[in-house]
């Protein structure tokens, strides 16, 4: 049975899932209105305090949407999140936090970190199973874009060769992410520092021109502008990494003894096992760590899900609230016909046409409020999305997907299953109360 | 087709213990048209919903034709009044957002649904027959005597063998009064359906063949016959 249902399309499944969980809704509305037609007197219902009906609604919907909406949002961050990483395969840097580092190298929220010696690096770099290892030089600045220097094969490994212009091949050449405000050809003065902190001026005379433009990559590099570690060495007064004989060149090899130092290798390995036999080698060593940001990124994660989890609780007890008051307000409202309710059992209407009219009267409100509160979970994605993004940079699509849709497909069916109760009270009041209410 | 009425030690007691009607005997033949007065809290409303079958704790027996109602489930009772019992209310008791067609037409929503079209085009019949001649209208339009006709519309939807009428001219000014009593009436003998009135209106209580009083919840001493 498990097999069979694993074995299923995905799809199929969150099709079944959802027809299961709407299952419920289908029959208690057909054992309800089997054999009647109450919609005319529904309509009434509706219309005669459309007002009361319509906030009853929006309450509902709100409520819905906030719940499905905070859903997507978490799912979308972690996707995004992940996706920002992609291209970040493994990290070696100096012993310390790994969180830390993968913000710093990743996110590109830079702290201060001890350095990488020369090396080391040359270690990695000159491993056979290690296609790319690239230094990463932080500190300066343009107009709020963080300036990191890298080398040419990782702006190609970071681009997947999605650039527009050319990688830069010469001190004082720069590429751009999709989101620097600037052209290519455009020339841009570092500042030293980033953010409010940035002095500018302490670059005199050091300038960069924009040859080439990234695809959107989804991440914080799409803030970014990208220059030859060389240069930004060279803007500090460091070593350049090369031999003093070779000026020109630009990129690896390096030479250890002139290596200033590296917060950050971003390390791209043949295959998958040698990865992780580079991991297990840099990472059991007093002067290094490797680490995979997806393995932290998954670590984070799971600590998220553990307040994520109290989150759902709160929030099943919140929605467990906002049930309880939608209970009580429907027995309000449904006080509101008693006289015409009272009169169709005295027209000599069975007990279940009454019980079926309540119903259906609620479980529209109900269901109106589950479908509304979709478009509202939609519309708050898609704020959060751009609220969230807007703060990290990392690219985050919301959409609403199949565990929303559940998730509301449930809440309507449980609706359903609510609403039966005014419906009993309706019925369980003696009519000649109601004719004389 | 037409039903007689044969109430017996009919006895009503209020939650509270105390007597709210008290009918030794009462009996109407088929067709006939009783009217029910009496000070206002006596028990008219209350024999009126007794004869109906909507009082749950009644002693004794309201028999219509061979039909013991207080010898009946509720649900049976209600059956029966689908069946045979048309209701006229001194408020008429309209849905406001429905037209008159669809008010005079309500008992067709509950009924076996091969019935329904027959039940929608009775009532589509009735409202012509009560000089409304447009059914499509929203009954918020319709004046006072208006919204009375269509309720004595609908009470005729399921062409019932009884006609039971609570102060259905109380609402109305005297012109309308007069013409709901003429159309009362004149439905009730060309249906040769039993009808019983409750009212302090002299010229209702005039048109009928008996009229019953009651205070106190007892009949009092015979007077109309
Ligand atoms: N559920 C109840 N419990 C106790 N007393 C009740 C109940 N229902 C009605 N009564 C009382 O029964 C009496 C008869 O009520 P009923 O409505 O039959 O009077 P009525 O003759 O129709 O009066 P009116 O002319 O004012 O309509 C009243 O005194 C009323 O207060
Ligand atoms: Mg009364």
């Amino acid at each position: 049975m498990r097999d069979l249902w694993l074995g299923l399309p995905v799809l199929a499944q969150d099709l079944l899932l959802l027809l299961a969980l709407l299952l419920p809704l289908g029959l208690i509305g057909l054992a309800v209105l089997r054999g009647f037609a109450p919609a005319p007197l529904v309509r009434a219902m509706l219309w005669r305090f459309r007002w009361a009906n319509a906030l009853f609604v929006l309450l509902i919907a709100v409520s819905v949407g906030l719940g499905i909406g905070l859903l997507a949002q978490e799912r979308g961050l972690r996707a995004g999140t992940a996706q920002a990483a992609d291209k970040f395969d493994m990290i070696v840097s100096a012993p310390g936090s790994e969180i830390t580092m993968m913000m710093a190298a990743v996110y590109l929220q830079p702290t201060s970190v001890p350095l990488v010696p020369g090396d080391t690096y040359a270690e990695i770099a000159d491993h056979p199973s290690v296609r790319i290892a690239a230094p990463l030089a932080f500190g300066d600045s343009h107009d709020g874009a963080p300036i990191v220097g890298t080398t040419a094969p990782f702006v190609a490994h970071l681009s997947d060769g999605a650039l527009d212009g050319r990688a830069f091949g010469a001190e004082g050449e720069a590429v751009i992410g999709a989101r620097v405000p600037l052209a290519l050809g455009a020339r841009l003065e570092p500042a030293h520092g980033t953010g409010d902190a940035a002095e500018h001026g302490a670059h005199e005379g050091t300038e960069f021109t924009v040859v080439g433009r990234m695809a959107p990559l989804g991440n914080p590099w799409d803030n970014a502008i990208l220059v030859p570690v060389e240069s930004v060495w060279a803007t500090h007064g460091l070593a350049s990494g090369h031999a003093p004989d070779s000026p020109t060149q630009l990129g690896p090899p390096f030479d250890a003894r002139y290596f200033p130092g590296t917060p950050a290798i971003v390390v791209k390995a043949d295959s998958l096992a040698a990865t992780y036999g580079l991991r297990s080698q840099f990472d059991q060593r007093a002067d290094t760590m490797a680490f995979f940001p997806g393995t932290v990124l998954t670590r984070l994660y799971t600590v998220m899900g553990d307040v994520r989890q109290a989150m759902s609780v709160m929030a099943v007890v919140t929605q467990g609230l906002v049930a309880l008051s939608v209970m009580v307000g429907l027995m309000i409202l449904t006080r509101l016909f008693r006289r015409n309710m009272a009169l169709l059992r005295a027209l000599g209407a069975p007990g279940r046409f009454v019980f079926a009219t309540v119903w259906s009267y609620a479980a529209t409100l109900l269901v109106s409020g589950a479908v509304l509160g979709l478009a509202v979970g939609q519309v708050a994605t898609l704020v959060l999305s751009r609220v969230v993004s807007a703060r990290t940079d990392i690219a985050i699509a919301a959409p609403l997907g199949w565990p929303e849709i559940h998730a509301a497909a449930g809440f309507t069916s449980l609706a359903a299953a609510l609403a039966l109760l005014p419906a009993l009270t309706v019925l369980r009041q003696p009519i000649i109360a109601g004719l004389r209410a | 087709m037409a039903l007689a009425l044969s109430v017996s030690d009919l006895r009503v007691v209020a939650a509270g213990g105390r007597t709210l009607l008290d009918i030794p005997a009462l009996d109407l033949p088929p067709g006939a048209a009783l009217g029910i007065r009496g000070p206002s809290g006596a028990g008219k409303t209350t024999f009126l919903h007794a004869v109906a079958g909507l009082i749950d704790r009644s002693a004794g027996r309201i028999a219509w034709g061979d039909t013991d109602l207080a010898a009946l489930s509720a649900g049976a009772r209600a059956r029966f009044r689908a069946g045979n019992v048309g209701m006229i209310f001194q408020d008429f008791l309209l849905f406001d957002e429905l037209t008159a067609l669809d008010n005079a037409a309500i008992p067709a929503l509950f009924a076996p649904r091969g019935r329904r079209a027959g039940l929608r085009e009775a009532a589509r019949a009735n409202l012509a027959r009560l000089g409304l001649t447009d059914p499509v209208r929203d009954v918020s339009t319709f004046s006072g005597g208006e919204r009375q006709r269509v309720s004595v519309a609908r009470a005729l939807a399921n062409r019932p063998a009884i006609v039971l009428a609570d102060e259905p001219t109380a609402a109305l000014h005297r012109e309308a009064a007069d013409r709901l009593i003429a159309d009362l009436v004149s439905v009730a003998r060309d249906g040769n359906r039993t009808l019983v009135a409750v009212s302090h209106d002299p010229r209702l209580l005039d048109a009928m063949d008996r009229v019953l009083t009651i205070e106190d919840g007892r009949p009092a001493e015979r007077q109309a016959a």
